[in-house]
């Protein structure tokens, strides 16, 4: 096959352009999100319901490392059948419909909003802007089935299967920057945009506030039947 | 950060968020290596199973210098010494390839 030969104004046209594009719009995405993303006002109840059940459960996990009579005061104060905290609060049902909250209802749209707009008007804008050129080529042979991965909007039959089109090029910049935002940007950052769609199919995107009585109830019965398994059994011999 | 494996067996009493800051320093190093090596490749103008297999030759070679720091310290750090080899040459390898192609594009395409 004849080797193709493009115009080198392509690449400084296209080619650069694409990936800078894509890697700068996950960058002011991730400070949009840090400066329209406002800290969550939580109510007292609801912050001292979510301490208990995180205490219950370090002592479910860590209480064989303190002596049994601590442990067991602690279980005490959670899972005691008439005192215990988990039985003695009642709580009403307080799982709110979202809909209903106008200030859950603002964050979901905010979050929405962010992930959607750059998908969609970035992604336009380069069809728009960038159809339809080949801007390069992978470095190693590929098989005929890659044709419409790598070449979109370019319906060439007798191409070479390893040359990627503009459109390609930028959702591979899409998916392959990923960790280059983990290395800028630090662990926890949302200009990961796949990330985002990934949520939203498994639903963790629309996860309700948790209906506590039965939390409650649950970490009751899980604490009831931990038992006390000392674990620093013959620890001074280990240190001799 | 260590996270503190005692000698017993039975249990092993472990840092959560020490094991996932210790995962993502390696997966940093990881990271920064499999972009730096594609960079080379890009520019070199590997092609076909030579890129690969440079790819391959890289990732393991930072495990390896990994281990040789860590030296017999690695479980201290931890839980098994094959993490260090395999758990980041997947997405390193995304990385790799990305970087591999913009700069074999932009020196030897056009």
């Amino acid at each position: 096959m004849a080797e193709l030969l493009l115009d080198s104004k392509i690449r400084f046209w296209v080619f650069l352009p694409l990936m800078a594009i894509t890697f700068l719009v996950g960058i002011i995405k991730h400070y949009l999100f840090i400066f329209m993303s406002n800290d969550k006002i939580v109510e007292k109840q609801q912050l001292t319901d979510s301490q208990a059940l995180l205490r219950s459960r370090l002592v479910r996990e860590n209480g064989k490392y303190i002596p049994k009579e601590s442990f067991m005061m602690r279980k005490n104060y959670f899972t005691n059948e008439e005192t215990g905290f988990f039985v003695k609060q009642k709580r009403q049902n307080t799982v709110k419909n979202p809909m209903s909250d106008p200030g859950a209802m603002t964050e979901m749209l905010k979050g929405n909003f962010l992930n959607m707009i750059p998908m969609v008007v970035i992604g336009g804008w380069i069809n728009w802007a960038y159809a339809g050129f080949l801007c390069t080529k992978v470095p190693f042979p590929l098989t005929f089935r890659f044709k419409p991965m790598l070449q979109k909007d370019v319906n060439l039959v007798s191409l070479d299967a390893s040359w990627v089109s503009s459109a390609s090029w930028y959702i591979i910049n899409l998916f392959g920057l990923r960790s280059m935002y983990n290395l800028v940007l630090g662990e926890n950052n949302a200009a990961d945009q796949t990330k985002a769609m990934q949520d939203q199919m498994s639903g963790a995107a629309l996860s309700m506030p948790d209906d506590i009585s039965k939390a409650f109830k649950a970490e009751n019965e899980s604490l009831t039947i931990t038992h006390h398994n000392w674990a620093l059994k013959g620890v001074e011999q280990t240190f001799n | 950060m260590p996270s503190n494996v005692s000698k017993k067996d039975d249990f092993i009493p472990l840092s959560e968020s020490a094991v996932r800051y210790n995962h993502f320093l390696l997966d940093y190093c990881q990271t920064s290596f499999s972009a730096l090596s594609g960079c080379t490749a890009g520019i070199l103008g590997l092609t076909g199973l030579y890129g690969f297999l440079f790819y391959f030759v890289v990732s393991i070679m930072t495990s390896l210098f990994m281990a040789i720091y860590l030296g017999n310290n690695t479980s201290k750090y931890f839980l098994s010494t094959q993490t260090l080899f395999t758990s980041t040459i997947w997405s390193g390898l995304q990385t790799y390839l990305l970087f591999w192609t913009f700069l074999y594009g932009m020196v030897h395409v056009y």
